[in-house]
C-alpha cells in the first residue's frame, strides 16, 4: 500500500497537484489513522493532507477515482481477455482445427506440433505460454507488472515512448521465444500457426493495454507540462490561432504563480508599534528620561505602473499578451493604467473596468489599430498622463519603435525618463533588428532605463517578475 | 491531548455523534477532518463560503471537550503584539524608577567603575522576565494546562507577515520570544484557522494544515440541521423552505444565502406564524435570507416560479 500511495502521490504531481515530501509523510499517517476499510473517509482524508485548494481537490478526485479503479483492473482486464480468449478457442478449434487430424484443447495441439519443432518445445516448457494456456491472470499480471518494473515504465514521458515501452516489456517477458516459434511453425507450414499466432497477438494487446493505463496515470501531466514549455518558448505571433486559449492559460497560470510569490500587503500604517528598546537606548544621553518615542514602520507611498502598448498590426499580437499578463496581475500589481496607440493614443483602462480581459483586448485592437505615428502618440502621451508621473511610476512602453520616418518626439520620452521611477521599453524584434530602416529604436532607447526583447512568454514572464521585484 | 482524555474524539462516528448532540450536524467530511486533526496533531485550514459554520465548528469542538476557546479574530494590520504577546511597557518603566533608586544601595562602596560594572552583572535583571510579559491570544493557547481550542479567523485578512509568525507556532507548537527564549505549549492546542478565500494562503502555511473545505450543504444535511436549530418547524415547511433557499443558491447573486441566514429565516418565519411559504410571506422576509438590495430585486420577479418549482433551478420557466 506504500508504494501504492507513492505513486498515486506522483500521478497526483504530474497532474500539477503540488505534493511536498512532507505531505507525503501526513498522507501516510492518515493512512495508518484511518485505516482502508472506508474508501470514502480514506478519500476525504488523503484529500485533506494533500490537495490545499478547491481545485487541486478536484484533480485529486479526479485521480483518486481513476487510480484506485485502475488497481482493481489490473486484475481485473487479464481476467476479461482470457475470458474472452476462452470464448474464443472453442470456436476457432472449430473453424481453424476441425478438418485437421487433432481435436481436443489447443494444448494438445502445440504439443503436438512442437515435436517437430524445438522452439515451440522450449516455449511449451517456459512459464509464459504455460500460463498464457491455463489462463493463469494472476501469474500474467504479476509478471507484466515486474517487466514493466524492469524497463521502468514509470519514467514513460510522452506518447510517442508508447510503442518502445510496449516491445520493450514484451521483450522482457519473454515474447521473442513465441515470435521465434511462429517463425518456425511458418517455415514448417504447420496448421496449428494461427493458434500461436492468436496467442502472441493477446498477449501484445494486453500489454499495450497495459502500457496505455500507465501513460495515462503517469505521463499525461508531463505531456501537458511540454506543451506548454513549448509554448512559452514560441514567439507570440507565431503561435497559431487554435493555441491562443491554451496560452491565455498558461498566462493565467504564469500570473498565478507570481501573485502568489508576490502577494504580500503593502504596509500603509503610518506608524506601528512603539520600538521599546530603541526609545531606552535613545534616551540613555538624557539620563534615562525617554524623551523622544519611537515607532516601527513607515509608510510607503503606493506606486503605479502605466502600460503603453502599440496595437498597429506588427505589433498588436504581443500588446495583447502583454495586456493579459499584465490585468491578471491585477491584486498583485499596483495600480495599472493601460494606453493604446498607434497613430494616436488614447487610455483604455475603462476597457478593462468593464469587460473581461479577453474581450477588452479585442475591442482596443479594434478601435487603435492603424499605421504607427510613435511622435503624435508620444504627444498625446503627455497630454494624458505626464501630469501623473512621479517618482513612484513604472512606465513600461511595448512597440517595435518603427516609425515610417516620422518625428520620433524623443524630448517628449525624456521628459517621462525623468520624472519616472523607470521606463520600460519592450520590443518584440530582436536586438540585431533595432535600429535598422525606420526602426528609432537606439534612439529611444537612450531614454530608457531598461529595454528589452520581449517576444515569448519566458521574456514576458521575466520582465513582469522584474516589475514586481522593484514596484514591491 | 490524548485519545484517552477525549473519548469524544476516538473515532470518526463518534464526533458524529457528538456534535449531533451539541446540535452542530456535519457531514462525514468534517467530522473525518476533526478525527485527523485530533489524531495526527495538525491545525486544520477551514476553507468555504461566509456562513457555513467555520468558526461554528471550533466553538462546538470547544463545548464538546469542555476545554476553554481562545479566538483571534484576524484583520488587516494584526501583528505579533496583539496576536502573541506584548511588554507591559508601564510596568517595566516603573521598574526602572525603582532599579534607581536601588542603585545607589548597589553600589554602595564600589572601588572603582571595573567593580561597579560587575555588581551591575551580577544584579538580576528582570526588565524582560515573564512577569512583565503580557500574554495575547496565541501565547494564551500556548499556556493552558489542558489544553485549548485556538481559533484564528478569518486568516485570509491578515498580513502576509503574520502568516509567517503563524508557521512556528503551527508546527511546533511554540512561541519564541527572543528576549526570553522558546515557550512550547505544555498541551498542543487544537488550532483551527478559517479563510473566507479573500486572497491565497501562502503554500507554507498551507502545507502544514489539513485542508478542509466546507461547501454549501445537501438538502437533506440542511434540513437535519434545521431539524436540530428550529424544532419547531413543521416538516412539510421545512422542506419547501430548504429547497426554496437551494434553487436561491443557483441563481446568479452577489451573495448566496448560507445556512446562518436559512436558520434566521426558519426562525423569523416561525416568529411571524407562518405555516406555509406564501409569496407575500416570503417576499417580506426575503430580506433575511438576501443582504444585497440588487439580489432581492434580482429575484423579485422570479419568485413565483421559484415557489412554484420547489427547487427546481430553472427560474422564469
Amino acid at each position: 500500500m506504500q508504494s501504492n500511495l507513492i505513486s498515486f502521490i506522483q500521478m497526483l504531481r504530474s497532474h500539477e497537484v503540488r505534493v511536498s515530501p512532507a505531505e507525503t509523510l501526513d498522507a501516510t499517517e492518515v493512512t495508518a489513522a484511518l485505516g482502508y476499510t472506508d474508501r470514502e473517509i480514506l478519500r476525504d482524508g488523503l484529500a485533506m493532507t494533500l490537495a490545499k485548494t478547491a481545485e487541486e481537490e478536484a484533480i485529486f478526485l479526479h485521480c483518486f477515482e481513476r487510480f484506485f479503479k485502475q488497481g482493481l483492473a489490473d486484475f481485473t482486464a487479464p481476467e476479461q481477455a482470457d475470458g474472452e480468449q476462452a470464448d474464443a478457442t472453442p470456436s476457432d478449434e472449430d473453424s481453424e482445427t476441425s478438418g485437421d487430424n487433432f481435436d481436443g484443447s489447443p494444448e494438445n495441439a502445440l504439443e503436438q506440433a512442437a515435436e517437430d519443432s524445438p522452439a515451440l518445445r522450449s516455449l511449451m516448457q517456459g512459464p509464459l505460454m504455460q500460463n498464457l494456456l491455463n489462463n493463469e491472470r494472476n501469474e500474467l499480471t504479476l509478471a507484466m507488472n515486474q517487466a514493466a518494473q524492469q524497463v521502468d515504465l514509470q519514467q514513460i514521458q510522452m506518447f510517442t515512448q508508447k510503442g518502445q515501452f510496449t516491445r520493450r516489456i514484451l521483450d522482457a517477458m519473454g515474447e521473442e521465444q513465441i515470435r521465434r516459434a511462429i517463425i518456425e511453425l511458418e517455415q514448417a507450414g504447420n496448421p496449428t500457426l494461427p493458434l500461436l499466432q492468436r496467442y502472441r497477438d493477446m498477449l501484445r494487446e494486453q500489454v499495450r493495454d497495459y502500457v496505455e493505463r500507465e501513460y495515462l496515470l503517469h505521463a499525461e501531466g508531463k505531456t501537458q507540462q511540454f506543451m506548454d514549455e513549448i509554448l512559452s518558448k514560441t514567439r507570440l505571433n507565431n503561435i497559431e490561432h487554435v493555441y491562443v486559449g491554451k496560452v491565455q492559460n498558461l498566462i493565467r497560470k504564469m500570473a498565478k504563480k507570481l501573485a502568489s510569490q508576490y502577494s504580500r500587503k503593502r504596509k500603509q500604517v503610518k506608524r506601528g508599534q512603539l520600538d521599546m528598546p530603541k526609545t531606552l537606548r535613545k534616551g540613555i544621553p538624557n539620563d534615562g528620561v525617554m524623551f523622544n518615542t519611537y515607532w516601527r514602520q513607515v509608510k510607503k507611498d503606493k506606486p503605479q505602473v502605466l502600460a503603453v502598448c502599440d496595437v498597429s498590426g506588427s505589433v498588436a499580437a504581443y500588446a495583447k499578451f502583454l495586456l493579459l499578463f499584465l490585468y491578471s496581475l491585477q491584486d498583485v500589481l499596483p495600480r495599472v493604467r493601460s494606453f493604446a496607440f498607434s497613430s494616436h493614443l488614447g487610455e483604455v483602462s475603462e476597457y478593462f473596468d468593464d469587460y473581461p480581459v479577453e474581450k477588452a483586448v479585442e475591442l482596443i485592437n479594434w478601435k487603435y489599430g492603424g499605421a504607427t505615428d510613435y511622435g503624435n502618440s508620444l504627444l498625446d502621451f503627455a497630454n494624458l498622463a505626464l501630469a501623473d508621473i512621479s517618482s513612484n511610476t513604472t512606465v513600461i512602453i511595448l512597440g517595435d519603435a518603427r516609425n515610417n520616418h516620422g518625428d520620433p518626439r524623443l524630448d517628449i520620452l525624456q521628459s517621462v525618463y525623468q520624472r519616472s521611477q523607470r521606463v520600460i521599453w519592450l520590443n518584440p524584434e530582436s536586438r540585431k533588428s533595432w535600429g535598422t530602416g525606420d526602426s528609432e529604436m537606439l534612439r529611444y532607447q537612450s531614454a530608457c532605463h531598461f529595454s528589452a526583447e520581449c517576444n515569448n512568454l519566458v521574456h514576458l514572464e521575466r520582465i513582469i517578475e522584474q516589475l514586481l521585484k522593484s514596484t514591491r | 491531548m490524548h485519545t484517552q482524555d477525549f473519548p469524544q474524539l476516538e473515532s470518526v462516528e463518534r464526533i458524529e455523534q457528538g456534535f449531533e448532540a451539541h446540535g452542530y450536524i456535519c457531514s462525514r467530511k468534517i467530522a473525518t477532518a476533526v478525527f485527523l486533526a485530533f489524531q495526527l496533531r495538525k491545525p486544520v485550514l477551514v476553507e468555504g463560503p461566509p456562513g457555513v459554520g467555520k468558526t461554528e465548528l471550533a466553538k462546538t469542538i470547544a463545548v464538546l471537550l469542555d476545554t476553554p476557546l481562545i479566538r483571534l479574530q484576524c484583520y488587516e494590520g494584526l501583528d505579533e503584539a496583539k496576536a502573541l504577546y506584548e511588554w507591559k511597557y508601564g510596568k517595566q518603566l516603573l521598574y526602572t524608577q525603582v532599579l534607581k533608586e536601588k542603585l545607589g544601595d548597589l553600589l554602595k562602596g564600589a572601588d572603582g567603575l571595573a567593580e561597579s560594572v560587575e555588581r551591575l552583572h551580577l544584579f538580576g535583571d528582570i526588565f524582560y522576565s515573564e512577569e512583565f510579559l503580557e500574554p495575547r491570544p496565541l501565547l494564551k493557547a500556548m499556556q493552558q494546562e489542558k489544553g485549548a481550542i485556538l481559533l484564528i479567523d478569518e486568516v485570509d485578512k491578515s498580513d502576509y507577515e503574520f502568516e509567517s509568525l503563524l508557521l512556528e507556532i503551527l508546527s511546533e507548537y511554540q512561541v519564541s520570544i527572543p528576549e526570553i527564549g522558546t515557550v512550547k505549549a505544555t498541551t498542543s492546542p487544537m488550532v483551527f484557522l478559517t479563510s473566507n478565500n479573500t486572497r491565497d494562503i501562502s503554500d507554507a502555511l498551507k502545507r502544514r494544515c489539513l485542508h478542509l473545505y466546507i461547501p454549501f450543504p445537501s438538502v437533506e444535511l440542511e434540513e437535519r440541521i434545521i431539524q436540530t436549530r428550529v424544532p419547531n418547524v413543521q416538516e412539510q415547511m421545512r422542506h419547501q423552505l430548504v429547497a426554496f433557499v437551494h434553487s436561491l443558491r443557483q441563481l446568479d447573486l452577489k451573495k448566496a444565502p448560507a445556512i446562518s441566514e436559512t436558520i434566521d429565516w426558519a426562525r423569523s418565519l416561525m416568529l411571524l406564524h407562518a405555516d406555509e411559504l406564501g409569496e407575500e410571506i416570503v417576499r417580506s422576509t426575503l430580506n433575511v435570507l438576501l443582504k444585497y438590495e440588487d439580489d432581492i430585486e434580482a429575484t423579485d420577479p422570479a419568485l413565483r416560479s421559484l415557489l412554484a418549482g420547489e427547487g427546481t433551478s430553472q427560474p422564469g420557466h
